[in-house]
C-alpha cells in the first residue's frame, strides 16, 4: 500500500475539525471553553504504543464504527479529568457512569460528523461503552497487536478547568485506505478543508443527537472534486514503518551517547513518528521555558533537529558533565557542555539515515537555544511550512537517571525529500 | 524564565473568559473575552481592536505572504498578509468598524541563526498590509531575540510577557 502525504494530511485535518466539535459539543455540556491544541496521526506499532502508554490509567467511552468507517473511536481521560467532567455534567456526580457515557457519545458524534461527509456516506456508531483502561488497553482494539496503524489522536485544552481530552481513532476498512492512497473523495489537504468548512454550518446538535441514540452521525455529500494524487508525495506504507524503526533505532543511539557524555545511566521512554499540521508542532512543544540545541539537516531529507530540556533540567545534566559547579546554571560553560552534547547526540540520532536510506545527511555546528520552547521551534516549523503545511515529526523522550534531565529530540524532515528517500528505500 | 507561562494555567472560575489562538489561527470576541497567544518567536501576532465597539481580534501567523496557490488554502491565518485581511473581514462581520480600529504588534524575534530572518519580514509584511487597510499601528513590541506571549484584553490593550519574566502592556 503506498500513502499519499498530502490525502494523510486532508485526513488528519478531518480529524482535527472533528475534534474540535467534539471539544464544542462538551463545552456545551459543561458551560466551559475548550480548544483543540494538537492534533496528529501516530504511524505506530503495537510495541510501540504500549511503550508509549505504560503507566497511564484511562476513563472513557468507545464506540465502533460501520458504514462510512470501520474500525473503533475512543474518547479517553485521566481519571481526575474525568472526576472534573463529572461535576461538571448536568446531573453532576451522581450520574456517574451514564452522564459520563452519554457526553463521551455525544462528543464522538460530533468528531466523526465531518468524515461522514467527507466520504459521503453516513456513518454507524453502536451504542457507546464505558471502558476503564491501564496503559494501551484504552485505545482501540486492533492497535496494539498491529505491526504498524495510523492512530488518530487529539489533545485539547480546557481553560477555565482540567478538562483536556484525547480522542483515538483507528480506522481499520479498505474505505479508510482508500482514503489515504487518495482515492476517495477528495484527494487534497485544500478539497478535505473546503468541504469541511461546509460541514462546519451542520449543526453539531443533529450529530449529538443522532449519536445519542446510538445512531448515525452525518451523512451529507461529499464535497471537493477527484482527488489530485500528488505524485512525489506518495510514501509506500512499509518503508514509512522501517522509517519510523529507524527513527527508534536513533533515538537508541542518542540516549547511548548521553550515557557517554555524563556517566549516568540513559534511555528512550517514548520514541514516536506522528504526522502533524506543522503549525501545531510549537504547541506540542510547549509555552514551558525550555534550553537545548538545534541544528539543521543537510543533504536527503534536509530538515532539522530540536533537543529541548526544559530549563532545570539542561542545568542539571550539563552539571554532570563539568568537573566543577558552573558560576552560573545556564552560563557559558554550561552551554559549550549543552552543545557538545546536542552534536553527539544528533550525530547518534541521524547516525544509520546514510545507510538505509542510501543518501548522505549531515549536520549543522550546535545553536543554543534558551527561551520558551514554542518560540524556539517557531522558526523551524516557519522555514518548513514555506513548502508544506503538514510534516512527520520524530518526538523521543529520553530520560537520565539520577538527575532531572529528561530531554524531547524533535526531528523535523522536509517532506518531499523524506518521501523520495523512503521511495528509495522501497525500491531497494 | 524560571516562571511558568500564565496564559496556560486553567483560570479560577467566575473569571472573564479567554480564548486561545494557536499558531496560524485567529479569533474575534465581541464579549469582553481576553484572547491569548503564546509561544511567539519569529511568529507575528497582529491585535486588532475597535474599542468604541468592544471588538477585539487577533492573528498569530508564521510567515509574511501567501502563496497565489494557497489563497483559497484552510488557513489563511498561517500567512500576515491573508490572516489580517481574514481578520479585518472577520472584524466587520462582527460589527467592527475598520476606520476604528488600532492595531498593535507583537513578536517577529530573531530566533535563531541558522533559520532565515523570517521575524523581520513577518513584521514589516504586517506593517505594509494594514497600511494598505488604513489601520494604525498604535504600538509595537517587536524583533529581538526572545520569545513573547500576549493577552489582549477586553479593552483593547495587550500585555506582553517575555520569556526572561519582562512585561509590559501596549
Amino acid at each position: 500500500m503506498r500513502v499519499d502525504v498530502r490525502a494523510l494530511g486532508a485526513c488528519n485535518r478531518l480529524a482535527e475539525r472533528g475534534a474540535g466539535r467534539a471539544a464544542d459539543a462538551l463545552a456545551e455540556l459543561t458551560g466551559t471553553d475548550l480548544a483543540v491544541e494538537v492534533t496528529g496521526t501516530s504511524v505506530a506499532s503495537g510495541t510501540d504504543l504500549a511503550e508509549a502508554f505504560a503507566g497511564r490509567e484511562s476513563v472513557g467511552v468507545s464506540v465502533g464504527l460501520r458504514g462510512g468507517l470501520e474500525g473503533e473511536a475512543v474518547l479517553a481521560f485521566d481519571p481526575v479529568t474525568a472526576d472534573s467532567l463529572r461535576s461538571l455534567l448536568p446531573g453532576g456526580e451522581s450520574m456517574e457512569r451514564s452522564a459520563m457515557t452519554e457526553a463521551g457519545n455525544i462528543a464522538l458524534g460530533g468528531f466523526l460528523d465531518g468524515w461522514a461527509n467527507y466520504l459521503g456516506r453516513a456513518i454507524d456508531m453502536t451504542p457507546p461503552r464505558y471502558v476503564e483502561a491501564d496503559g494501551a488497553a484504552i485505545l482501540p482494539d486492533g492497535a496494539r497487536s498491529g505491526d504498524g496503524v495510523f492512530l488518530f489522536e487529539s489533545r485539547l485544552d480546557a481553560s477555565h478547568a482540567d478538562l483536556d481530552f484525547a480522542i483515538y481513532m483507528l480506522p481499520d476498512s479498505d474505505r479508510f485506505r482508500d482514503l489515504i492512497v487518495g482515492r476517495t473523495a477528495a484527494g487534497t489537504a485544500e478539497a478535505a478543508g473546503t468541504t469541511a468548512e461546509t460541514d462546519g454550518t451542520t449543526p453539531h446538535g443533529t450529530a449529538g443527537d443522532g449519536a445519542a441514540d446510538g445512531g448515525r452521525a452525518g451523512g451529507g455529500h461529499a464535497g471537493g472534486h477527484a482527488g489530485d494524487a500528488s505524485g512525489g508525495t506518495a510514501v509506500p506504507y512499509d518503508s514509512l514503518s522501517t522509517f519510523a524503526s529507524l527513527a527508534k533505532r536513533g533515538s537508541a543511539n542518542a540516549a547511548d551517547n548521553v550515557a557517554m557524555m555524563t556517566g549516568l545511566e540513559t534511555s528512550v521512554d517514548v520514541s514516536r513518528l506522528r504526522f502533524v499540521p506543522l503549525a501545531d508542532v510549537p504547541a506540542t512543544v510547549g509555552t514551558e521555558p525550555h534550553a537545548g540545541t538545534v541544528f539543521e539537516l543537510q543533504g536527503s531529507p534536509s530538515g532539522y533537529l530540536a533537543i529541548l530540556f526544559p530549563e532545570a533540567a539542561a542545568a542539571n545534566v550539563a552539571a554532570t558533565m563539568l568537573p566543577t559547579e558552573p558560576d552560573e546554571p545556564l552560563g557559558e560553560t554550561a552551554r559549550t557542555a549543552l552543545c557538545e552534547l546536542g552534536n553527539v547526540m544528533t550525530s547518534g540520532f541521524i547516525d544509520g539515515w546514510a545507510n538505509v536510506l542510501d543518501t548522505a545527511i549531515s549536520h549543522s555546528p550546535p545553536e543554543f537555544v534558551h527561551d520558551i520552547g514554542a518560540s524556539t521551534v517557531s522558526p523551524l516549523v516557519a522555514q518548513l511550512s514555506e513548502r508544506q503545511d503538514y510534516g512527520f515529526v520524530i518526538d523521543a523522550a529520553i530520560e537520565t537517571e539520577g538527575v532531572q534531565a529528561g530531554c524531547h529530540v524533535y526531528a523535523l524532515p522536509d517532506e518531499r525529500e523524506l518521501a523520495a528517500a523512503l521511495e528509495r528505500l522501497s525500491g531497494a | 524564565m524560571t516562571r511558568p507561562d500564565p496564559s496556560d494555567e486553567p483560570d479560577p472560575p467566575g473569571t472573564q473568559r479567554r480564548v486561545k489562538v494557536g499558531v496560524g489561527d485567529l479569533a474575534v470576541v465581541t464579549d469582553g473575552a481576553t484572547l491569548t497567544t503564546s509561544g511567539l518567536g519569529s511568529c507575528v501576532a497582529v491585535a486588532l481592536s475597535d474599542p468604541a465597539e468592544g471588538t477585539n481580534g487577533l492573528v498569530h501567523a508564521m510567515l509574511p505572504t501567501a502563496r497565489r496557490s494557497d489563497l483559497d488554502a484552510p488557513r489563511p491565518a498561517k500567512y500576515v498578509d491573508s490572516g489580517v485581511q481574514t481578520l479585518l473581514d472577520e472584524l466587520r462581520e462582527a460589527g467592527a468598524s475598520i476606520d476604528r480600529l488600532e492595531a498593535r504588534l507583537v513578536g517577529g524575534a530573531e530566533m535563531l541563526d541558522l533559520t532565515d530572518a523570517v521575524g523581520p519580514r513577518n513584521v514589516e509584511r504586517a506593517e505594509e498590509t494594514l497600511s494598505a487597510a488604513g489601520v494604525p499601528v498604535v504600538a509595537t513590541d517587536v524583533g529581538g531575540g526572545v520569545g513573547r506571549t500576549v493577552r489582549v484584553r477586553g479593552d483593547g490593550d495587550v500585555a506582553v510577557r517575555a520569556a526572561d519574566g519582562f512585561e509590559r502592556v501596549l
